[in-house]
């Protein structure tokens, strides 16, 4: 099976009152001390296209092997995405445009 | 008394009063540096770098690249501090043996350059040696790549003292003035903690393991141990945290009783990082001999990049130049949160591995730049609070380094007119 890469979706307020009005607050797992989190999930192949396309952001091999320092724009359209289709199968779907 | 540094050598400041320098940089030809040269001479001037006097010559530079050692065959030092010049600026500004030039920045003077060499060096194979790759994407190599035609060998003196501006000014601790605090504070060892990042509870948590490895057998009647930040301040990439915040937050562990004035000082050291892993690891040592520590604390893949270096290799290379540096090493590993245990713990310690939540400086950058607030547990309020207000008031809205921080940001030093 390949491996999938988390990118971590974390969950503030405002992302949260957006979750609970489509229903959606069940998604979101509790990380870290409590904090609210959404993960969607790359392949490989998806993995090195966002790392190619947003060269800010860095995949954290050494402790956490997720994707993170995406900009906080292209998160919230990750996540806007997320809300869209009441799924984290979305990858696909969002790189189309890259 | 005199303070012996790193190699055996008593640490001396190398700067001349104002009335002497003025007289001794009548007629020299004026050559501006740029901030990594400005800061090694710093380094060079106030003892950071001792034994050295100034930029190495080709002996000690072929000695450090194949033996990690200075040209006396003893002294351990693993990374080469080169001067850098191209070859019309070395016929325009008559750089020769027996020649001196006032290195000036800033737009003033800084210090006295009396040259003993111009030579040449392979820098393919300098790097190779340091690095342990010639990579050009290695940053390390970049930079080795980056120098100019020949490298300039020769004695350093201050002539003028940098102005540090705020909010740096309380932490340049140069080795002299901090051997003094230590004395003054009472505390028998001192252990480093090398930082480029505002620290969460992994880092809190690495700092006062150290710290307890450190204290050893000592009595608890008086604190005798003591927590030295030295943060590292030099180039700058974006997405990085801004200077201001990394400086102040480490010290803001202490100001909010995380750590107290009986047990932790933050100080800063200007370089710019190598990425040279086990080397860095042991010019460290060196550096903060020179800082007056006892202890230095060397996590896993410590000042590595990539995938250049194993987790350990730096812990090796330490090991295997035991008796020949004068600092203990104090190895670590990474602290997480535990669920169960509902505290932050170490891999060593904890063996709910299953329900482990592992973090890293990465991604707490990351939940940041997502404008969440951790829980205190992972990172601390008056840090989260500080680096927003770092943000506002020193990083044009952002507390990591964008393009406008880099060309608008106050230098964290200048050079003042000679007075």
């Amino acid at each position: 099976m390949s491996e999938k890469y988390p990118i971590n979706l974390w969950v503030n307020e405002e992302r949260y009152e957006k979750l609970q009005k489509a229903g959606l607050a069940a998604m979101c797992q509790e990380m870290l001390a409590g904090l609210k989190c959404i993960q969607v999930y790359c392949n490989d192949a998806q993995k090195d296209k966002i790392l190619k396309v947003f060269p800010t952001a860095k995949f954290d091999s050494a402790t956490t092997k997720s994707i993170e320092l995406l900009p906080r724009q292209v998160k919230d359209k990750i996540f806007d995405l997320v809300v869209q289709k009441q799924s984290i199968d979305i990858m696909d779907d969002f790189l189309k445009n890259y | 008394m005199a303070e012996i540094g790193h190699g055996g050598k008593e640490i001396k400041e190398r700067i001349l009063e104002p009335a002497e320098a003025k007289k001794r940089i009548q007629g020299l030809k004026q050559y501006p540096i740029r901030s990594q040269l400005a800061n090694e001479v710093i380094d060079i001037a106030y003892g950071f770098f001792s034994p050295l006097e100034g930029f190495m010559g080709k002996a000690d530079v072929e000695s450090v690249c194949k033996k990690m050692r200075l040209k006396d065959g003893k002294t351990v030092w693993s990374i080469p501090i080169v001067f850098d010049m191209s070859n019309e600026e070395i016929a325009e500004y008559g750089v020769k043996p027996g020649a001196s030039l006032l290195l000036t920045y800033t737009g003033n003077p800084m210090a006295i350059f009396e040259i003993e060499e111009v030579y040449e060096y392979d820098k393919k194979s300098l790097a190779k040696d340091v690095y342990g790759t010639d990579e050009a994407k290695h940053p390390g190599c970049a930079r080795t790549y980056a120098y100019k035609d020949k490298f300039v060998g020769g004695k350093i003196t201050l002539v003028n003292r940098p102005k540090i501006n705020e909010p740096f000014t309380p932490y340049f601790l140069p080795p002299l003035e901090l051997r003094k605090i230590f004395k003054e504070k009472g505390w028998k060892r001192i252990v480093a903690h090398q930082t480029r990042n505002v620290p969460h509870t992994g880092h809190e948590w690495l700092m006062k393991g150290a710290w307890f490895q450190t204290y050893g057998e000592l009595p608890m009647d008086k604190p005798y141990v003591g927590v030295l930040v030295n943060a590292i301040i030099g180039e700058k990439r974006k997405g990085d945290y801004i200077d201001e915040a990394i400086i102040l937050t480490q010290d803001e562990l202490r100001k909010s009783g995380y750590f107290g004035d009986h047990n932790h000082l933050t100080s800063l050291t200007f370089w710019d990082m190598r990425y040279a892993g086990p080397r860095e690891a042991v010019f460290h040592a060196a550096l903060r001999t020179n800082l007056g520590l006892t202890h230095h604390m060397f996590g896993r893949d410590h000042a590595g990049v990539g995938t250049y270096y194993g987790a350990y290799d730096a812990h090796r290379l330490l090991e295997s130049l035991k008796g020949e540096i004068n600092i203990v090493p104090v190895y670590s590993e990474n602290w997480l949160y535990c669920p169960h245990c509902g505290e932050i713990t170490s891999e060593s310690l904890c063996n709910h591995k299953k329900e482990w939540q592992k973090f890293s400086g990465t991604l707490i950058r990351s939940i940041v730049q997502d404008g969440v607030k951790p829980p205190r547990l992972i990172f601390r309020p008056e840090v989260f609070d500080l680096v927003l207000e770092c943000a506002e008031k020193y990083g044009f809205g952002s507390p990591f380094v964008e393009e406008e921080y880099l060309k608008k940001r106050t230098p964290v030093f200048v050079m003042p007119p000679l007075a």
